[in-house]
């Protein structure tokens, strides 16, 4: 099964680059402000990490805290958008899964703050489908 | 839409930008270097003839992706904000997602879908270009 081994991600530049291993618990969407003022785009999907899944293996990300007790990691260099982190969910990494090598991987199942979402932004869940 | 402006800038407000209503263009890209440069699945664009934008704050920083691309971003809080490249003349494209009234660039077409990843898909009821062929003219 392709989720039980590692899988690797990184920005545009590749100056950062991570892995975590095995599948992550959740894959989402979120429509909320700050997330897409973060990346410049209208909607964002992340896959989230169980502690010890996640390690940096090449460059140093650059954190901003959009918020108290929030902080999101980019590369800045290049600018990509890569993980986001907050102090009440303790040693979760939630990582922007456009980033994966194969983003393909953690079709996201949930959307978060669907009253944020852009009006004219239509987007269709796979688990919506039918689909596995 | 008639000569309006709008304004909008990056998470941290460091820059912030004006720009001149119509927009040349818009639309939703899904290429790979789109998706890598921001971190998500798809990014909304529109192209403003350059004497409708104006840089009211700050100063990006910039990160040629290709040889005729180059990508803008807010180094403090890493925001994308604009494409400039040689194919866009002296235009210049903004992420529709950092103006603050977003909901008034509703994007005109899907574009680059043949590098979209499989569960993101094109929005309804909008033109598409895969990527190949001769690009539609919008």
């Amino acid at each position: 099964m392709a989720t039980s081994h590692a899988h690797e991600g990184g920005c545009l530049c590749g100056a950062l680059r991570y892995r975590f291993e095995g599948p992550p618990p959740r894959a989402n969407l979120c429509h909320c402000h700050s997330c897409r003022l973060a990346t410049g785009a209208p909607v964002v999907a992340f896959v989230d990490l169980a502690p010890g899944q996640f390690a940096w293996t090449k460059g140093k990300a650059t954190y901003f805290a959009s918020s108290p007790g929030v902080r999101r990691g980019f590369c800045n260099t290049c600018g990509t958008a890569l993980t986001y982190e907050a102090q009440d969910m303790p040693n979760e990494v939630h990582v922007l899964s456009a980033t994966l090598d194969d983003p393909s991987l953690f079709p996201p199942t949930e959307e978060f703050f669907a009253q944020e979402c852009i009006p004219w932004v239509h987007v269709r869940l796979q688990a919506q489908e039918g689909q596995p | 839409m008639g000569q309006e402006t709008f304004e909008g800038g990056c998470l941290c407000g460091a820059i912030r930008y004006r720009v001149q209503a119509p927009a040349t263009w818009s639309n939703l890209c899904f290429c790979r270097d789109c998706r890598r440069a921001t971190g998500t699945p798809a990014v909304a664009f529109a192209r403003f003839h350059r004497d409708r934008f104006a840089l009211l704050a700050g100063s990006p920083a910039r990160f040629r992706s290709s040889a005729s691309v180059t990508r803008a971003f807010c180094d403090t809080c890493g925001t994308s904000l604009f494409v400039e490249g040689a194919h866009l003349g002296a235009d210049i494209v903004v992420a529709v997602a950092t103006l603050d009234a977003p909901e008034n660039f509703p994007v005109a077409m899907n574009v680059r879908t043949g590098q979209r990843i499989p569960w993101m898909h094109p929005l309804p009821g909008l033109a598409e270009w895969s990527g190949d062929g001769d690009k539609p003219r919008p």
